[in-house]
Protein backbone atom coordinates (compact mmCIF):
# COMPACT_ATOMS: atom_id res chain seq x y z
CA UNK A 1 0.00 0.00 0.00
CA UNK A 2 1.18 3.34 -1.21
CA UNK A 3 2.29 5.82 2.04
CA UNK A 4 -0.65 8.19 3.08
CA UNK A 5 -0.09 11.85 2.73
CA UNK A 6 -3.19 13.59 4.55
CA UNK A 7 -3.96 17.35 3.53
CA UNK A 8 -7.25 19.44 3.76
CA UNK A 9 -8.84 21.15 1.76
CA UNK A 10 -11.07 24.67 2.59
CA UNK A 11 -13.52 25.99 0.38
CA UNK A 12 -13.65 29.70 2.69
CA UNK A 13 -16.39 30.90 0.58
CA UNK A 14 -18.89 28.25 2.68
CA UNK A 15 -17.33 29.48 5.76
CA UNK A 16 -19.98 31.62 8.17
CA UNK A 17 -17.30 32.23 11.11
CA UNK A 18 -19.40 30.30 13.55
CA UNK A 19 -15.78 29.21 14.91
CA UNK A 20 -17.36 25.65 15.43
CA UNK A 21 -14.25 24.40 14.30
CA UNK A 22 -12.48 26.32 17.34
CA UNK A 23 -14.77 24.91 20.06
CA UNK A 24 -14.50 21.83 18.80
CA UNK A 25 -10.68 21.54 18.59
CA UNK A 26 -10.20 22.97 21.93
CA UNK A 27 -12.79 20.08 23.35
CA UNK A 28 -10.90 17.18 21.46
CA UNK A 29 -7.52 18.53 21.53
CA UNK A 30 -7.83 19.25 25.77
CA UNK A 31 -6.45 23.50 24.36
CA UNK A 32 -6.61 25.63 27.22
CA UNK A 33 -8.99 28.81 27.50
CA UNK A 34 -7.89 32.16 26.57
CA UNK A 35 -7.74 34.33 23.52
CA UNK A 36 -4.16 33.25 22.17
CA UNK A 37 -4.66 29.84 22.79
CA UNK A 38 -6.26 27.86 19.83
CA UNK A 39 -4.66 25.36 17.36
CA UNK A 40 -6.90 26.63 15.01
CA UNK A 41 -8.66 29.26 14.12
CA UNK A 42 -10.58 32.06 11.52
CA UNK A 43 -9.52 35.32 10.77
CA UNK A 44 -11.87 38.21 9.88
CA UNK A 45 -10.46 39.53 6.73
CA UNK A 46 -11.70 43.36 6.03
CA UNK A 47 -15.11 44.64 4.98
CA UNK A 48 -15.25 45.05 1.19
CA UNK A 49 -17.49 47.51 -0.35
CA UNK A 50 -19.31 50.25 0.87
CA UNK A 51 -22.81 50.41 2.34
CA UNK A 52 -24.98 48.95 1.76
CA UNK A 53 -23.09 46.66 -0.94
CA UNK A 54 -20.71 44.96 1.72
CA UNK A 55 -18.89 42.05 1.25
CA UNK A 56 -16.47 40.12 4.00
CA UNK A 57 -14.72 36.44 4.02
CA UNK A 58 -13.51 34.61 6.76
CA UNK A 59 -10.68 32.28 6.61
CA UNK A 60 -10.08 29.31 8.44
CA UNK A 61 -6.89 27.84 9.05
CA UNK A 62 -4.24 25.53 11.39
CA UNK A 63 -1.04 24.10 10.81
CA UNK A 64 -0.16 23.75 7.26
CA UNK A 65 1.42 20.32 8.11
CA UNK A 66 4.86 22.15 5.78
CA UNK A 67 6.47 19.30 3.45
CA UNK A 68 9.72 21.08 4.80
CA UNK A 69 8.55 22.98 7.93
CA UNK A 70 10.88 25.17 9.05
CA UNK A 71 9.65 24.25 12.70
CA UNK A 72 11.00 21.37 12.32
CA UNK A 73 14.51 22.64 11.39
CA UNK A 74 14.88 24.41 14.07
CA UNK A 75 13.92 22.36 16.96
CA UNK A 76 17.64 22.04 18.88
CA UNK A 77 15.62 18.64 20.45
CA UNK A 78 14.04 16.82 17.83
CA UNK A 79 10.71 17.17 19.93
CA UNK A 80 9.46 18.26 16.55
CA UNK A 81 9.07 15.53 14.16
CA UNK A 82 7.20 14.43 10.82
CA UNK A 83 5.23 11.30 11.61
CA UNK A 84 3.22 8.92 9.17
CA UNK A 85 1.39 10.95 6.98
CA UNK A 86 3.17 14.00 6.75
CA UNK A 87 1.81 14.78 9.87
CA UNK A 88 4.31 17.37 11.97
CA UNK A 89 4.24 16.87 15.99
CA UNK A 90 5.90 17.73 19.22
CA UNK A 91 6.99 14.95 21.36
CA UNK A 92 6.25 16.80 24.98
CA UNK A 93 8.55 14.99 26.40
CA UNK A 94 11.46 16.40 24.87
CA UNK A 95 11.01 19.73 23.97
CA UNK A 96 12.70 22.64 26.08
CA UNK A 97 9.90 25.26 25.69
CA UNK A 98 12.69 27.60 23.52
CA UNK A 99 9.85 29.00 21.41
CA UNK A 100 12.11 28.71 18.10
CA UNK A 101 9.59 26.66 16.65
CA UNK A 102 6.61 29.71 17.40
CA UNK A 103 9.33 31.91 15.53
CA UNK A 104 10.35 30.12 12.62
CA UNK A 105 6.47 28.30 11.71
CA UNK A 106 5.13 31.59 9.15
CA UNK A 107 1.17 30.88 9.75
CA UNK A 108 1.13 31.32 13.60
CA UNK A 109 0.53 27.39 13.74
CA UNK A 110 1.94 26.76 17.68
CA UNK A 111 1.29 28.01 21.00
CA UNK A 112 2.48 27.56 24.45
CA UNK A 113 0.20 25.05 26.04
CA UNK A 114 0.62 26.01 29.81
CA UNK A 115 -1.11 23.09 30.74
CA UNK A 116 1.23 20.71 29.76
CA UNK A 117 4.43 23.32 29.83
CA UNK A 118 5.48 22.53 25.96
CA UNK A 119 4.58 23.81 22.59
CA UNK A 120 1.20 22.30 21.31
CA UNK A 121 -0.25 22.58 17.93
CA UNK A 122 -2.95 20.80 15.14
CA UNK A 123 -1.62 17.42 14.47
CA UNK A 124 -5.18 17.11 12.06
CA UNK A 125 -6.62 14.86 15.54
CA UNK A 126 -3.39 12.58 15.07
CA UNK A 127 -5.55 10.17 17.97
CA UNK A 128 -8.62 10.08 15.76
CA UNK A 129 -7.00 9.19 12.08
CA UNK A 130 -5.14 6.57 14.03
CA UNK A 131 -9.01 5.03 14.66
CA UNK A 132 -10.22 5.70 11.34
CA UNK A 133 -12.55 8.94 12.34
CA UNK A 134 -11.18 12.46 10.62
CA UNK A 135 -10.41 15.36 12.62
CA UNK A 136 -12.67 17.22 14.40
CA UNK A 137 -12.81 20.61 12.72
CA UNK A 138 -13.65 18.81 9.93
CA UNK A 139 -16.69 16.60 11.52
CA UNK A 140 -18.11 19.68 12.82
CA UNK A 141 -17.94 21.83 10.08
CA UNK A 142 -21.84 23.03 9.68
CA UNK A 143 -21.39 24.13 5.97
CA UNK A 144 -18.31 21.64 5.13
CA UNK A 145 -15.96 24.26 4.57
CA UNK A 146 -12.95 21.33 5.41
CA UNK A 147 -12.70 18.21 3.77
CA UNK A 148 -9.80 16.13 5.24
CA UNK A 149 -8.09 13.30 3.11
CA UNK A 150 -5.00 11.07 1.99
CA UNK A 151 -3.62 13.13 -1.30
CA UNK A 152 -1.40 9.86 -2.10
CA UNK A 153 -5.14 8.37 -3.02
CA UNK A 154 -5.82 9.63 -6.38
CA UNK A 155 -9.61 8.72 -6.09
CA UNK A 156 -9.74 10.25 -2.68
CA UNK A 157 -12.39 13.95 -1.74
CA UNK A 158 -9.42 15.57 -1.02
CA UNK A 159 -7.40 14.62 -5.04
CA UNK A 160 -10.63 14.50 -6.78
CA UNK A 161 -11.18 18.20 -5.14
CA UNK A 162 -8.13 19.33 -6.07
CA UNK A 163 -8.12 18.53 -9.58
CA UNK A 164 -11.54 19.81 -10.36
CA UNK A 165 -10.59 23.54 -8.61
CA UNK A 166 -7.56 25.55 -8.71
CA UNK A 167 -6.38 26.54 -5.19
CA UNK A 168 -4.16 28.21 -3.52
CA UNK A 169 -1.58 27.55 -0.31
CA UNK A 170 -0.43 30.51 2.05
CA UNK A 171 2.87 32.15 0.95
CA UNK A 172 4.28 29.66 -0.98
CA UNK A 173 7.19 32.20 -1.55
CA UNK A 174 8.93 30.91 1.43
CA UNK A 175 9.02 27.11 0.42
CA UNK A 176 7.50 25.42 3.07
CA UNK A 177 5.13 23.43 0.92
CA UNK A 178 1.98 23.31 2.64
CA UNK A 179 -0.27 20.90 3.14
CA UNK A 180 -3.89 22.99 3.32
CA UNK A 181 -5.20 23.99 -0.14
CA UNK A 182 -7.93 26.81 -0.37
CA UNK A 183 -10.06 26.78 -2.99
CA UNK A 184 -10.44 29.81 -5.61
CA UNK B 1 48.72 42.54 46.47
CA UNK B 2 45.64 42.92 45.19
CA UNK B 3 43.63 43.07 48.36
CA UNK B 4 40.72 45.79 48.17
CA UNK B 5 41.11 48.45 50.10
CA UNK B 6 38.31 48.30 52.84
CA UNK B 7 35.64 50.93 52.08
CA UNK B 8 32.47 51.26 53.07
CA UNK B 9 31.40 51.88 49.55
CA UNK B 10 32.55 48.19 49.29
CA UNK B 11 30.05 46.70 51.91
CA UNK B 12 26.94 48.27 49.85
CA UNK B 13 28.28 47.30 46.62
CA UNK B 14 27.71 44.00 47.82
CA UNK B 15 24.33 44.42 49.65
CA UNK B 16 23.20 45.84 46.35
CA UNK B 17 24.71 42.64 44.10
CA UNK B 18 23.24 40.65 47.27
CA UNK B 19 19.85 41.83 47.46
CA UNK B 20 19.78 41.64 43.35
CA UNK B 21 20.39 38.44 43.48
CA UNK B 22 17.51 37.62 46.17
CA UNK B 23 15.08 39.87 44.27
CA UNK B 24 16.34 37.52 41.06
CA UNK B 25 15.56 34.29 42.59
CA UNK B 26 12.64 35.17 44.18
CA UNK B 27 11.74 36.41 40.74
CA UNK B 28 12.32 32.88 39.25
CA UNK B 29 10.47 30.97 42.10
CA UNK B 30 7.38 33.01 41.06
CA UNK B 31 7.78 32.43 37.36
CA UNK B 32 7.98 28.55 38.10
CA UNK B 33 5.77 28.18 40.89
CA UNK B 34 2.95 30.02 38.53
CA UNK B 35 3.93 29.73 35.24
CA UNK B 36 6.03 31.87 32.71
CA UNK B 37 2.88 32.55 31.19
CA UNK B 38 1.39 33.95 34.19
CA UNK B 39 4.71 36.11 35.41
CA UNK B 40 6.15 37.00 31.99
CA UNK B 41 4.38 39.11 29.28
CA UNK B 42 6.07 37.11 26.47
CA UNK B 43 3.09 35.98 24.22
CA UNK B 44 2.19 33.90 21.48
CA UNK B 45 3.16 36.89 18.87
CA UNK B 46 6.46 38.01 20.50
CA UNK B 47 7.66 34.84 22.47
CA UNK B 48 10.92 36.30 22.88
CA UNK B 49 11.52 38.95 25.42
CA UNK B 50 14.24 40.55 27.18
CA UNK B 51 15.26 37.46 28.81
CA UNK B 52 16.54 36.22 25.39
CA UNK B 53 17.69 39.70 24.52
CA UNK B 54 19.58 40.00 27.92
CA UNK B 55 21.18 36.55 26.66
CA UNK B 56 22.39 37.59 23.57
CA UNK B 57 23.72 40.93 25.89
CA UNK B 58 25.69 38.38 27.92
CA UNK B 59 26.35 36.12 25.54
CA UNK B 60 28.14 37.94 23.02
CA UNK B 61 30.00 40.36 25.50
CA UNK B 62 32.03 37.25 26.34
CA UNK B 63 33.19 36.92 23.59
CA UNK B 64 34.12 40.17 22.68
CA UNK B 65 36.06 40.35 25.46
CA UNK B 66 37.93 36.97 24.22
CA UNK B 67 38.63 38.67 20.92
CA UNK B 68 39.94 41.91 23.04
CA UNK B 69 41.83 39.43 25.01
CA UNK B 70 43.61 37.73 22.15
CA UNK B 71 45.21 40.84 20.69
CA UNK B 72 47.38 39.76 24.52
CA UNK B 73 48.20 36.52 24.39
CA UNK B 74 47.18 35.11 20.90
CA UNK B 75 48.74 38.07 18.99
CA UNK B 76 51.35 38.81 20.91
CA UNK B 77 50.73 42.84 21.25
CA UNK B 78 52.37 43.18 25.03
CA UNK B 79 49.92 45.93 25.92
CA UNK B 80 47.19 43.99 26.08
CA UNK B 81 48.80 41.06 28.05
CA UNK B 82 47.76 43.42 31.40
CA UNK B 83 43.68 42.79 30.71
CA UNK B 84 44.25 38.83 29.62
CA UNK B 85 43.01 37.62 33.25
CA UNK B 86 40.25 39.76 33.82
CA UNK B 87 39.00 39.78 30.07
CA UNK B 88 38.52 35.82 30.64
CA UNK B 89 37.24 35.61 34.27
CA UNK B 90 34.80 38.49 32.62
CA UNK B 91 33.93 36.29 29.80
CA UNK B 92 33.39 33.23 31.66
CA UNK B 93 30.97 34.88 33.89
CA UNK B 94 29.40 37.22 31.17
CA UNK B 95 28.68 33.62 29.59
CA UNK B 96 27.14 32.05 33.01
CA UNK B 97 24.84 35.05 33.22
CA UNK B 98 24.37 34.30 29.85
CA UNK B 99 23.06 30.77 30.77
CA UNK B 100 21.43 31.85 33.40
CA UNK B 101 19.16 34.25 31.30
CA UNK B 102 18.59 31.53 29.03
CA UNK B 103 17.78 28.60 31.39
CA UNK B 104 15.11 30.44 33.09
CA UNK B 105 13.45 31.52 29.74
CA UNK B 106 13.07 27.58 28.59
CA UNK B 107 9.86 26.22 30.07
CA UNK B 108 11.64 22.94 30.49
CA UNK B 109 15.00 23.44 30.92
CA UNK B 110 15.76 19.76 32.07
CA UNK B 111 14.63 18.71 28.79
CA UNK B 112 18.20 19.63 27.63
CA UNK B 113 19.39 16.44 27.97
CA UNK B 114 17.96 15.87 24.56
CA UNK B 115 20.01 18.61 22.66
CA UNK B 116 22.57 15.23 23.42
CA UNK B 117 20.44 12.23 23.17
CA UNK B 118 18.23 13.25 19.79
CA UNK B 119 20.46 16.16 18.73
CA UNK B 120 19.13 18.04 15.78
CA UNK B 121 21.87 19.62 13.73
CA UNK B 122 20.09 21.53 11.20
CA UNK B 123 18.50 23.43 14.26
CA UNK B 124 20.55 26.87 14.92
CA UNK B 125 20.31 26.97 18.66
CA UNK B 126 21.12 23.60 18.34
CA UNK B 127 24.62 25.03 17.27
CA UNK B 128 24.39 27.85 19.72
CA UNK B 129 24.30 25.57 22.54
CA UNK B 130 27.16 23.31 21.83
CA UNK B 131 29.68 25.74 20.72
CA UNK B 132 29.02 28.32 23.76
CA UNK B 133 28.63 24.98 26.06
CA UNK B 134 32.28 23.79 24.70
CA UNK B 135 33.22 27.55 24.58
CA UNK B 136 32.82 27.95 28.30
CA UNK B 137 34.95 24.42 28.52
CA UNK B 138 37.75 26.58 26.59
CA UNK B 139 37.21 29.16 28.37
CA UNK B 140 37.67 28.02 31.81
CA UNK B 141 40.74 25.81 31.03
CA UNK B 142 42.17 29.53 29.50
CA UNK B 143 41.72 30.96 32.87
CA UNK B 144 43.48 28.84 34.44
CA UNK B 145 46.35 28.85 32.20
CA UNK B 146 46.69 32.28 32.91
CA UNK B 147 46.44 32.55 36.33
CA UNK B 148 49.10 29.67 36.61
CA UNK B 149 51.25 31.78 33.94
CA UNK B 150 51.55 28.38 31.96
CA UNK B 151 52.26 30.45 28.43
CA UNK B 152 52.33 27.48 26.36
CA UNK B 153 48.34 26.09 27.38
CA UNK B 154 47.00 29.95 27.39
CA UNK B 155 48.55 30.09 24.10
CA UNK B 156 46.44 26.71 22.71
CA UNK B 157 43.41 27.61 24.79
CA UNK B 158 43.34 31.12 23.75
CA UNK B 159 44.07 30.83 20.24
CA UNK B 160 40.96 28.08 20.40
CA UNK B 161 39.28 30.87 22.14
CA UNK B 162 39.63 33.24 19.49
CA UNK B 163 38.02 31.15 17.05
CA UNK B 164 35.67 30.37 19.51
CA UNK B 165 35.02 34.09 19.99
CA UNK B 166 34.32 34.28 16.15
CA UNK B 167 32.26 31.41 15.49
CA UNK B 168 30.03 31.80 18.54
CA UNK B 169 28.15 35.34 18.01
CA UNK B 170 27.99 34.43 14.51
CA UNK B 171 26.36 31.44 15.14
CA UNK B 172 24.07 33.28 17.86
CA UNK B 173 23.37 35.51 15.18
CA UNK B 174 22.61 32.56 12.75
CA UNK B 175 19.86 31.85 14.99
CA UNK B 176 17.78 34.94 14.00
CA UNK B 177 19.53 35.22 10.39
CA UNK B 178 17.84 32.04 9.76
CA UNK B 179 14.54 32.43 10.38
CA UNK B 180 13.22 32.92 6.82
CA UNK B 181 9.29 33.93 8.36
CA UNK B 182 10.96 36.53 9.54
CA UNK B 183 12.43 39.34 7.35
CA UNK B 184 13.57 42.23 9.52
CA UNK B 185 15.85 39.30 11.21
CA UNK B 186 16.31 36.78 7.84
CA UNK B 187 20.07 37.09 6.06
CA UNK B 188 23.45 37.51 6.25
CA UNK B 189 23.65 40.62 7.92
CA UNK B 190 22.92 39.77 11.62
CA UNK B 191 25.37 36.63 12.31
CA UNK B 192 28.05 39.76 10.69
CA UNK B 193 26.46 42.38 12.54
CA UNK B 194 26.56 40.41 15.91
CA UNK B 195 30.48 40.14 15.65
CA UNK B 196 30.65 44.01 15.01
CA UNK B 197 28.65 44.43 18.31
CA UNK B 198 30.89 41.71 19.98
CA UNK B 199 33.87 43.83 19.56
CA UNK B 200 31.61 47.10 21.12
CA UNK B 201 30.81 45.19 23.71
CA UNK B 202 34.14 43.36 24.37
CA UNK B 203 36.06 46.57 24.68
CA UNK B 204 33.70 49.04 26.98
CA UNK B 205 33.62 46.05 29.56
CA UNK B 206 37.27 45.76 29.52
CA UNK B 207 37.78 49.40 29.81
CA UNK B 208 35.54 49.91 32.57
CA UNK B 209 37.42 46.96 34.21
CA UNK B 210 40.21 48.88 33.93
CA UNK B 211 39.39 52.05 35.12
CA UNK B 212 37.51 50.80 37.76
CA UNK B 213 39.99 48.34 39.37
CA UNK B 214 42.49 51.08 40.06
CA UNK B 215 39.84 53.75 41.09
CA UNK B 216 38.05 52.04 43.27
CA UNK B 217 41.09 50.24 44.83
CA UNK B 218 42.74 53.58 45.33
CA UNK B 219 45.59 53.01 42.85
CA UNK B 220 47.54 55.03 40.63
CA UNK B 221 47.51 53.95 36.67
CA UNK B 222 51.00 53.97 35.49
CA UNK B 223 52.44 54.58 32.16
CA UNK B 224 51.37 51.35 30.68
CA UNK B 225 47.75 51.06 32.26
CA UNK B 226 46.98 54.81 30.55
CA UNK B 227 48.61 53.16 27.20
CA UNK B 228 46.06 50.58 27.26
CA UNK B 229 42.84 52.35 28.22
CA UNK B 230 44.08 54.53 24.98
CA UNK B 231 43.91 51.70 22.96
CA UNK B 232 40.95 50.00 23.81
CA UNK B 233 39.05 53.87 23.62
CA UNK B 234 40.71 53.67 20.22
CA UNK B 235 39.71 50.27 19.33
CA UNK B 236 36.20 51.01 20.41
CA UNK B 237 35.81 54.58 18.56
CA UNK B 238 36.41 52.46 15.07
CA UNK B 239 34.17 49.70 16.32
CA UNK B 240 31.33 52.40 16.69
CA UNK B 241 32.10 54.10 13.58
CA UNK B 242 31.37 50.54 12.17
CA UNK B 243 28.20 49.95 13.92
CA UNK B 244 26.84 53.34 12.97
CA UNK B 245 27.77 52.62 9.30
CA UNK B 246 25.86 49.39 10.23
CA UNK B 247 22.96 50.43 11.65
CA UNK B 248 22.22 53.25 9.23
CA UNK B 249 22.37 50.87 6.15
CA UNK B 250 19.86 48.29 8.49
CA UNK B 251 17.51 51.36 8.66
CA UNK B 252 17.84 52.16 5.09
CA UNK B 253 17.31 48.67 3.63
CA UNK B 254 14.48 48.66 5.79
CA UNK B 255 12.83 51.46 4.94
CA UNK B 256 14.07 51.50 1.55
CA UNK B 257 10.83 49.84 -0.98
CA UNK B 258 8.91 49.32 2.39
CA UNK B 259 8.63 45.35 2.09
CA UNK B 260 6.23 43.93 3.66
CA UNK B 261 7.42 42.46 7.05
CA UNK B 262 11.00 43.92 7.15
CA UNK B 263 9.50 47.44 6.88
CA UNK B 264 7.10 47.33 9.70
CA UNK B 265 9.26 46.62 12.36
CA UNK B 266 12.23 49.30 11.33
CA UNK B 267 9.16 51.86 10.97
CA UNK B 268 8.16 50.40 14.56
CA UNK B 269 12.69 51.59 15.31
CA UNK B 270 12.51 54.94 13.82
CA UNK B 271 8.75 56.53 14.57
CA UNK B 272 6.84 53.99 16.56
CA UNK B 273 6.46 51.67 20.13
CA UNK B 274 10.31 50.98 19.70
CA UNK B 275 11.37 55.09 18.82
CA UNK B 276 12.45 55.58 22.12
CA UNK B 277 14.79 53.16 22.76
CA UNK B 278 16.15 53.68 19.38
CA UNK B 279 16.75 57.17 19.36
CA UNK B 280 17.79 57.40 22.77
CA UNK B 281 19.30 54.28 23.85
CA UNK B 282 20.33 52.58 20.69
CA UNK B 283 21.98 55.98 18.90
CA UNK B 284 22.03 58.98 21.66
CA UNK B 285 23.48 57.09 24.79
CA UNK B 286 25.10 54.38 22.67
CA UNK B 287 26.13 55.81 19.83
CA UNK B 288 26.80 59.10 19.30
CA UNK B 289 27.66 60.30 22.99
CA UNK B 290 30.30 57.63 23.20
CA UNK B 291 31.65 58.32 20.51
CA UNK B 292 31.77 62.01 20.97
CA UNK B 293 33.51 61.18 24.44
CA UNK B 294 36.41 59.16 22.66
CA UNK B 295 36.77 61.51 19.66
CA UNK B 296 37.63 64.32 22.28
CA UNK B 297 42.17 65.17 22.27
CA UNK B 298 42.29 65.62 25.91
CA UNK B 299 40.09 62.25 26.90
CA UNK B 300 41.28 60.75 30.16
CA UNK B 301 40.72 57.49 31.64
CA UNK B 302 37.24 58.59 33.10
CA UNK B 303 35.93 60.11 29.65
CA UNK B 304 36.91 56.83 28.14
CA UNK B 305 35.41 54.81 31.10
CA UNK B 306 32.29 56.85 30.50
CA UNK B 307 32.32 56.42 26.35
CA UNK B 308 32.61 52.40 27.70
CA UNK B 309 29.56 52.25 30.16
CA UNK B 310 27.45 54.23 27.92
CA UNK B 311 28.21 52.02 24.94
CA UNK B 312 27.46 49.37 26.76
CA UNK B 313 23.44 50.63 28.01
CA UNK B 314 23.25 51.55 23.95
CA UNK B 315 23.78 47.70 23.38
CA UNK B 316 21.58 46.73 25.40
CA UNK B 317 19.05 48.78 23.92
CA UNK B 318 20.47 46.92 20.88
CA UNK B 319 19.85 43.83 21.69
CA UNK B 320 16.43 44.17 22.88
CA UNK B 321 15.06 45.88 20.26
CA UNK B 322 16.60 43.46 17.83
CA UNK B 323 14.79 40.91 19.71
CA UNK B 324 11.38 42.77 20.31
CA UNK B 325 11.01 44.63 16.60
CA UNK B 326 11.46 41.17 14.92
CA UNK B 327 8.62 39.54 15.96
CA UNK B 328 6.30 42.64 16.17
CA UNK B 329 5.01 42.54 12.87
CA UNK B 330 1.98 39.04 13.14
CA UNK B 331 2.85 35.81 10.83
CA UNK B 332 -1.56 36.26 9.45
CA UNK B 333 -4.03 38.75 9.11
CA UNK B 334 -6.60 39.20 11.61
CA UNK B 335 -3.81 38.18 14.49
CA UNK B 336 -5.85 39.24 17.76
CA UNK B 337 -4.33 42.14 20.23
CA UNK B 338 -2.43 44.21 17.42
CA UNK B 339 -1.94 47.95 18.48
CA UNK B 340 -1.70 49.87 14.52
CA UNK B 341 -0.61 46.14 12.53
CA UNK B 342 2.12 45.20 15.28
CA UNK B 343 2.42 43.42 18.46
CA UNK B 344 3.89 44.77 21.59
CA UNK B 345 5.78 43.74 24.21
CA UNK B 346 7.31 45.29 27.65
CA UNK B 347 9.06 43.03 29.95
CA UNK B 348 7.06 42.19 33.51
CA UNK B 349 8.47 42.98 36.93
CA UNK B 350 9.35 39.15 37.74
CA UNK B 351 11.41 39.22 33.81
CA UNK B 352 13.08 42.85 34.09
CA UNK B 353 14.24 41.26 38.09
CA UNK B 354 15.88 38.41 36.47
CA UNK B 355 17.43 40.06 34.28
CA UNK B 356 19.32 42.35 37.32
CA UNK B 357 19.96 38.87 38.60
CA UNK B 358 21.46 37.57 35.95
CA UNK B 359 24.00 40.89 35.62
CA UNK B 360 24.33 40.95 38.98
CA UNK B 361 25.67 37.29 39.76
CA UNK B 362 28.39 38.43 37.05
CA UNK B 363 29.10 41.36 38.63
CA UNK B 364 29.12 39.68 42.16
CA UNK B 365 31.36 36.43 41.18
CA UNK B 366 33.43 38.79 39.76
CA UNK B 367 34.02 40.93 42.75
CA UNK B 368 34.60 38.42 44.31
CA UNK B 369 37.19 36.75 42.75
CA UNK B 370 39.12 40.42 42.27
CA UNK B 371 39.12 40.25 45.61
CA UNK B 372 40.21 37.12 46.64
CA UNK B 373 42.46 35.61 43.39
CA UNK B 374 45.21 37.83 42.69
CA UNK B 375 44.66 38.98 39.06
CA UNK B 376 47.08 41.35 38.43
CA UNK B 377 50.41 39.95 36.41
CA UNK B 378 53.72 39.39 38.57
CA UNK B 379 55.01 42.48 36.50
CA UNK B 380 52.20 44.93 37.19
CA UNK B 381 53.64 47.47 40.20
CA UNK B 382 51.17 49.45 41.69
CA UNK B 383 51.53 52.28 43.84
CA UNK B 384 48.29 53.59 46.31
CA UNK B 385 47.08 56.55 44.46
CA UNK B 386 46.22 57.84 47.95
CA UNK B 387 48.76 56.95 50.74
CA UNK B 388 46.18 57.73 53.34
CA UNK B 389 44.06 55.38 52.42
CA UNK B 390 43.24 52.15 54.85
S1 LIG C 1 2.39 25.37 9.52
FE1 LIG C 1 3.95 25.98 10.97
S2 LIG C 1 3.78 24.48 12.61
FE2 LIG C 1 2.72 23.62 10.87
S3 LIG C 1 4.28 22.37 9.84
FE3 LIG C 1 4.26 24.38 8.83
S4 LIG C 1 5.87 25.51 9.91
FE4 LIG C 1 5.35 23.75 11.20
S1 LIG D 1 9.84 24.94 21.79
FE1 LIG D 1 9.98 22.70 21.87
S2 LIG D 1 9.22 22.00 19.89
FE2 LIG D 1 9.65 24.17 19.69
S3 LIG D 1 11.76 24.29 18.91
FE3 LIG D 1 11.92 24.45 21.13
S4 LIG D 1 12.21 22.33 21.82
FE4 LIG D 1 11.44 22.21 19.70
Amino acid sequence: MKKKRYAIVLDTRRCIDCKACTVACKAENDVPLGDDKFRNWVSEEPLRGRYPNLGQSFAPSQCNQCENPPCNSVCPTSATGITAGGIVTVNPDKCIGCKYCMLACPYDARYFNEETGVIDKCTFCIQRIAVGRIPACVETCPTKVRTFGDLNDPNSEVSLLLAKNRYRVLKPELGTKPFLFYLI
Amino acid sequence: MSAIVNKPGQMLWFFLLGGCLIAAAAAAGYSFMVGHEQAFNVTRGVPWGILIATYVFLAISCSGLCLISSLGHVFGFEEFTLICRRAILLAILCLMGAFGAIGLDLERPFNMIYTLLSPNFSSAIWWMGTVYGVYLGVLVIEFYALMTDNHKLSMITGSLGFLFAIAAPSVLGSVFGLTLARPFWHGAFLPVYILITALVSGTALISMVMYFQHALRGLEMDEKDRRVIRLLGRILRLMLFVLIFSVFWNIIVGLYGAQPGHYEPVKALVSGSLSANFWLGEIVIGLVVPLFLLMRKNRTPFSTMMASLMALIGMFFMRYDMTVAGQIYPMRQGAKGLTDGLFTYSPSVSEILIVIGCIAFSALVYTLVEKFLSLDLESEHHSQATPDNS
